[in-house]
């Protein structure tokens, strides 16, 4: 299924991998902990090696009087660039190990980490909002097609889920920019619609939360209606039906809150992808976060923005991935810890 | 997303006459305007829609940079409004001696910094030092300062890992401050446009006690990290022009509020507030809705405006001082042919390219844009549109259609120049058979596949103005340049000569008739084929009042020169 | 992505003759699938579309993509234009027609890339299993660990913008999900009899895996190449959206939506048609990879 982000697939495919026996919990988080210095060690290894193959240089001017070559010289020593790529590459790691990411070189001598703070908030205000969305309503679906199974509201949730799964979250913000924010204002002589550029605690974070929120939630709706389906078959509610206990009760306790055990789990890698946001839906609404500050930075070959927000990205994400891989030990016991 | 033609920011801009003139004819007469709105309402709302690099001046290299920092800082003298001279500005007068060698400027004895210091010369030679501190590598050093100032020529050479060398290099400088208010620059050789480079916003008065109290006490003339402390909030930030830098939301917007100090007097506006939106789309309903009072609009957005009865009232085109077009890299057989870059150049109807572009790429035939001084419309004649001409001049040139379709057209990966050049390649296949292809680039691509002249056929290439002289463009297109500017290094017999003794000429008819010679080698050996003037269409509120607009300006902000005596007038 | 979930080993003690009726099998289940057979009729009808479009534009039934009217740019709807023109005057629908071409094409060949590293990999650190598995397992770790659209943008970066660079680039991001499915698959089928029974009569690994594990894996491989297909669609309209995308003026879909959007107050539907255009292409191949799962996963037989 296509998705804008990687994590949900990459927590989900580690369930797997790891099943079996239980115990040595302590040693299981130390491993995974201890793991995940190399991978971030690669990650930025593999992407110096190609921000500095891509063509061009940081000190490139779109157009007009570029740069006199001793100028060019004196930056290149200002910002380290003129030593060998290796010893670039050491300083680099040294100055991540003690938390430093540098200077950004398109805004002149900021730190690259005062930058990726300043587009954070942008990218939380949507990841959260989008985040207190996704779980009621996701669940919601999920739990009422569950109950209803094949009626139709069950038909609705599941082919809206399937839509919401299908279409790419970039086609929905445009769909949604055409119909909601342009169609509207001209349907309405400028009088009602959605704004559809820009973010702040009003009514421009309404589409590219709906944009963003799609997919997860259709995800979450359907993982949801497939545990409640399964937890409804089993003995001990059906025992809880029989004995006569009133619906909410043998709804409330015994279904839903076993069903959304595997659902819980999920909900990590949602939240990371939220958290590192979307880089398209950042761009399509002119959300200045760090997604979008991602993308100005490769056009600008800003080495040390690039670098820094790809470390990040894989550093979230390897973390949501371990605190769900450990949630899921202590939840599920038949676990094993290899 | 942008539509500007040619890539992404481009540099400050230019001179006067014609068109210049005819713009401030426009403007409503300063003195009896509308009735002021309530001070609470002076609020101007403009969108320059990037967010500056920097705070500081003298790093401030786009011309949305400019925009913004103009307002904040003020050198010794700035474009006159109609664009044909300088005027005072922080100097109340200057003198040059009669060898054109000294620049003697007399600073304001009532101009004060943003926090009520007197502004001194001393504050202008650290500024002009900073500028020319090879370790602080600013962008508008090299040339205008290092090759015109004297000792300043080996600015290049300076090891600016080393200290002693760069405060040695520094102190070696034409540079003085006599009395606190008299500053001093003495010239390396003649440079009758060295009125227009001190004009240039990046030659800003600095307060060294502000930078070193940000940095926290003094530091070594190497460390760049500790000089630019003082420039990355507003707060730290002491200008000495009619505004001071109040609030920056990041990728939101810039607020300004008025200086309080200025000598001229506060600007009337309460607040200037920077908007950075970068959708043109969300710019426009902004405007439409009166949250925003100036915006530029884009192609489809014109055409849009241009069919509403009540933005139609609004909008306007402006001219921008460059002109646009195509460059051959000679380097290439086919290329150095004379008759082949004629046949492509005449082929091509430049009003096309002006219907693609909802009128906004004006066609122009010659090098120096309509609204300089040195424009002459007749010196493009030999570049017309004349499909005849072109076919004959295409037989001339020996080569067959199938070798000139291998040919292709480095463009940038720019809305706007997809655009223009699609329909270039597309008039070429029709108008000569020709099939050439796009070779399409993203912007950071292209500068080095055309420095090392890995290219066909590039465009469209351009320049906006610095400076209204046209020394800003004639330096272009020599042989010092190739590789530089000059990507496509053309043979031009004599023009390197001309260019030269004309730069540093002191009469200026004399002056005028050596550039006019020099452009008109270029044009008609088809140097480079000139396609359009830029223009950008700009919509107003109407109570917007005393908008001093100019060809100078950044392509976004109409009347960015001087908020001065800018006003909201009731409504 | 998530496709994965479904995808458990398929009960590979089969003969041939059991593989016979297996993939008639399949056909029998897929047929059933009314869902499925819409997207397969739909995916059928964009490969048709793909290859008709020059023949029709031949015939002058549609206009040239690439003609460009100057003077009429945005022109609305018209009967010679049923879908209006676009920023350069180019007929609308004529490109959104031929956009499925380079849609098709990024889908087909990036499968192409995505199947020669994820099978190599995932064939060889199942087979071998051991050091050679956790070498490779460990280096898609790594892989894996990319925050994939900012993977493929620096790569693009890297690469230039051209038709092969994005191929490329999408195809060298998403090949793990394929090597994991392959490992899992191959891990579980080499300890089976059949595999055994090769290997004690001395056949190479190369034949047992070409002739034994490959044909066991062909049907969760196909499912996972069908969904790969709207994924790199996807993401080549993203970076074309980008501006990094297929160059012009070849027309593409996701380059359509980019220059759409600068004119989405002036006409909307210039970047409305090639939305739609992509929303239905992944519906369609969605619905197929749902059938073709179905059909061709035994453990959904009930």
């Amino acid at each position: 299924m296509p998705t804008g982000g990687r994590p949900i697939g990459g927590a989900f495919l580690l369930f797997r991998v790891l099943r079996g026996r239980p115990a040595r919990l302590g040693i299981f988080v130390l491993r995974r902990v201890l793991w995940m210095v190399p991978v971030v060690f690669f990650v930025i290894l593999i992407t110096f090696v190609l921000a500095h193959l891509a063509p061009g240089s940081p000190w490139d001017r779109g157009a007009g009087r570029q740069l006199s070559a001793a100028v060019i010289h004196n930056r290149n020593v200002t910002y380290g660039l003129d030593k060998p790529y290796w010893q670039q590459f050491l300083v680099y790691i040294w100055n991540v190990a003690h938390l430093n990411f540098g200077l950004s070189f398109q805004f002149q001598d900021q730190s690259v980490s005062g930058l990726l703070l300043a587009g954070w908030p942008y990218t939380l205000t949507l990841g959260l909002t989008a985040f207190c969305l996704i779980v009621p309503v996701g669940i919601l679906l999920g739990v009422v097609a569950a109950l209803r199974q094949n009626s139709k509201v069950d038909y609705i949730a599941t082919a809206f889920a399937t839509l919401g799964a299908t279409i790419p979250n970039f086609v929905i913000a445009i769909l949604l920019i055409i119909v909601l924010g342009v169609g509207a204002r001209n349907a309405t002589g400028g009088n009602l619609w959605l704004p559809f550029s820009g973010i702040g605690l009003d009514s421009r974070l309404i589409l590219p939360v709906i944009a963003i929120s799609a997919l997860p939630i259709a995800y979450v709706a359907r993982l949801t209606r497939a545990s409640t389906l399964e937890i409804l078959r089993q003995e001990y509610v059906r025992t809880a039906w029989a004995k006569g206990l009133p619906e909410r009760l043998v709804i409330g306790r015994h279904v839903l809150l076993n069903a959304l055990i595997p659902v819980i789990t999920a909900l990590g890698p949602i939240f990371a992808f939220l958290l590192t946001g979307s880089v398209i839906i950042e761009t399509v609404f002119s959300i200045p976060g760090i997604g979008s500050t991602f993308v100005t930075a490769v056009n600008a070959r800003d080495y040390p923005m690039i670098l820094a927000t790809t470390i990040l990205f894989s550093f979230v994400i390897a973390a949501v991935n371990l605190v769900v891989d450990i949630l899921y030990v202590v939840i599920d016991p038949r676990v094993r810890l290899s | 997303m942008r539509f500007d033609t040619f890539h992404s920011r481009r540099r400050l801009i230019s001179v006067g006459a014609v068109a210049a003139l005819a713009l401030v004819a426009c403007q409503p007469s300063a003195s009896a305007g509308p009735t002021a709105a309530p001070a609470s309402q002076q609020v101007l709302q403009v969108n320059p829609t990037t967010e500056p690099n920097t705070f500081d001046p003298g790093q401030q290299t786009y011309s949305f940079e400019g925009a913004m920092g103009r307002s904040a800082f003020e050198p010794l003298l700035t474009a006159k409004a109609d664009l044909t001279d300088v005027q005072p500005a922080a100097a109340e007068s200057w003198s040059v001696s009669s060898d054109g060698l000294t620049y003697t400027f007399k600073l304001r004895k009532n101009a004060q910094w943003s926090d009520g210091k007197p502004v001194v010369a001393a504050d202008f030679v650290y500024g002009y030092k900073r500028l020319l501190n090879p370790a602080l590598t600013a962008g508008y050093t090299d040339p205008f300062f290092d090759q015109t100032i004297a000792g300043a020529a080996t600015y290049g050479k300076v090891d600016a890992t080393s200290a002693s060398a760069i405060d040695a290099f520094l102190a070696g400088l034409g540079l003085s401050a006599p009395d606190p208010y008299t500053f001093v620059i003495k010239l390396a050789q003649p440079t009758p446009y060295f009125k227009w480079v001190v004009s240039l916003w990046v030659a800003a008065p600095i307060r060294q006690d502000v930078v070193e109290s940000a940095a926290g006490g003094p530091f070594p003339s190497t460390d760049a990290t500790k000089a630019e402390a003082w420039a990355q909030k507003p707060a730290t930030v002491i200008g000495n022009g009619p505004f001071v830098f109040s609030e920056l939301v990041h990728g939101d917007h810039l607020t300004l509020t008025p200086n309080s100090h200025y000598w001229g007097g506060a600007p009337k506006l309460q607040k200037l507030i920077e908007r950075f939106i970068t959708d043109n789309n969300t710019g426009l309903a902004d405007f439409k809705t009166g949250t925003l009072d100036i915006d530029n609009l884009q192609a489809a957005n014109v055409l849009a405006a241009k069919s509403d009865p009540t933005l139609s009232k609004l909008g306007k085109l402006y001219p921008e001082l460059g002109t646009f077009w195509l460059t051959f890299n000679q380097a290439n057989s086919m290329l150095a042919n004379k008759d082949l870059r004629l046949a492509l150049i005449q082929s091509v109807d430049r009003t096309q390219i002006q219907a693609a572009t909802a009128g906004t790429d004006v066609p122009v035939q010659t090098f120096i844009p309509q609204g300089m001084a040195g424009y002459d419309a007749a010196l493009g004649a030999s570049q017309k549109f004349d499909v005849a001409s072109a076919k004959a001049h295409l037989a001339a040139s020996g080569f067959t259609v199938a070798q000139v379709s291998t040919l292709k057209l480095l463009t940038r990966d720019t809305t706007g120049s997809r655009l223009i050049n699609q329909n270039v390649i597309s008039q070429w296949s029709t108008n000569l058979g020709l099939n050439i292809q796009l070779d399409i680039q993203p912007s950071h691509s292209v500068h080095p596949l055309l420095s090392a002249a890995k290219f066909d056929i590039y465009g469209p290439d351009g320049w906006n103005a610095d400076y209204p002289d046209p020394q800003d463009f004639f330096d272009i297109f020599t042989s010092a340049s190739c590789h530089a500017l000059n990507w496509g290094c053309p043979v031009l017999p004599g023009y390197d000569a001309l260019v030269a003794k004309a730069d540093s000429d002191t009469n200026a008819t004399s002056r005028a008739a050596e550039y006019d010679q020099a452009q008109k080698i270029l044009v008609d050996t088809g140097g480079a084929g000139f396609l359009y003037q830029q223009y950008e269409y700009d919509v107003v509120q109407p109570w917007v009042q005393n908008l001093t607009t100019s060809s100078l300006q950044d392509e976004y902000v109409p009347g960015d020169l001087s908020y001065q005596a800018t006003y909201i007038s009731k409504h | 992505m998530s496709t994965s979930a479904a995808l458990l080993p398929i009960e590979a003690d089969l003969d041939a003759i059991e593989q016979v009726g297996l993939w008639k099998d399949a056909w029998t289940r897929f047929r059933r699938n009314r869902l499925a057979i819409i997207g397969g009729t739909v995916v059928l009808l964009l490969v048709l579309d793909a290859f008709l479009a020059p023949v029709l534009e031949a015939a002058h039934l549609i206009a040239n993509p690439l003609k460009q009217d100057p003077v009429n740019l945005y022109a609305s709807a018209s009967w010679s234009h049923p879908m209006g023109l676009d920023a350069l005057g180019r007929d609308l629908m004529s490109r959104l027609m031929f956009g499925a071409q380079i849609s098709l094409t990024i889908g087909v060949l990036v499968q192409g890339i995505i199947v020669l590293i994820g099978l190599s990999i995932g064939l060889t650190a199942g087979y071998f299993g051991g050091k050679i598995d956790n070498l490779l397992m460990r280096f898609t770790d790594v892989w894996f660990a990319f925050p994939d659209l900012l993977f493929v943008l620096v790569l693009v970066s890297v690469f230039g913008a051209s038709e092969l660079s994005i191929f490329a680039a999408i195809g060298l991001v998403n090949w793990v999900n394929l090597a994991r499915i392959v490992r899992g698959l191959t891990l579980s089928l080499r300890e089976r009899e059949f595999v055994e029974a090769a290997r004690a009569v001395g056949s190479s690994p190369l034949r047992i895996i070409s002739r034994h594990i490959f044909p066991n894996i062909l049907g969760p491989v196909i499912v996972t190449i069908t969904f790969g297909i709207p994924q790199a669609i996807f993401t080549e309209a993203v970076l074309s959206y980008l501006g990094v995308g297929i160059p012009p003026p070849t027309p593409s879909w996701g380059t359509m939506i980019h220059d759409g959007y600068e004119a989405i107050n002036y006409a909307p539907m210039q970047a409305g048609w090639p939305a739609i255009a992509i929303a239905i292409t992944m519906l369609a191949f969605t619905f197929l990879g749902d059938g073709l799962r179905d059909a061709l996963d035994p453990r959904m037989r009930k």
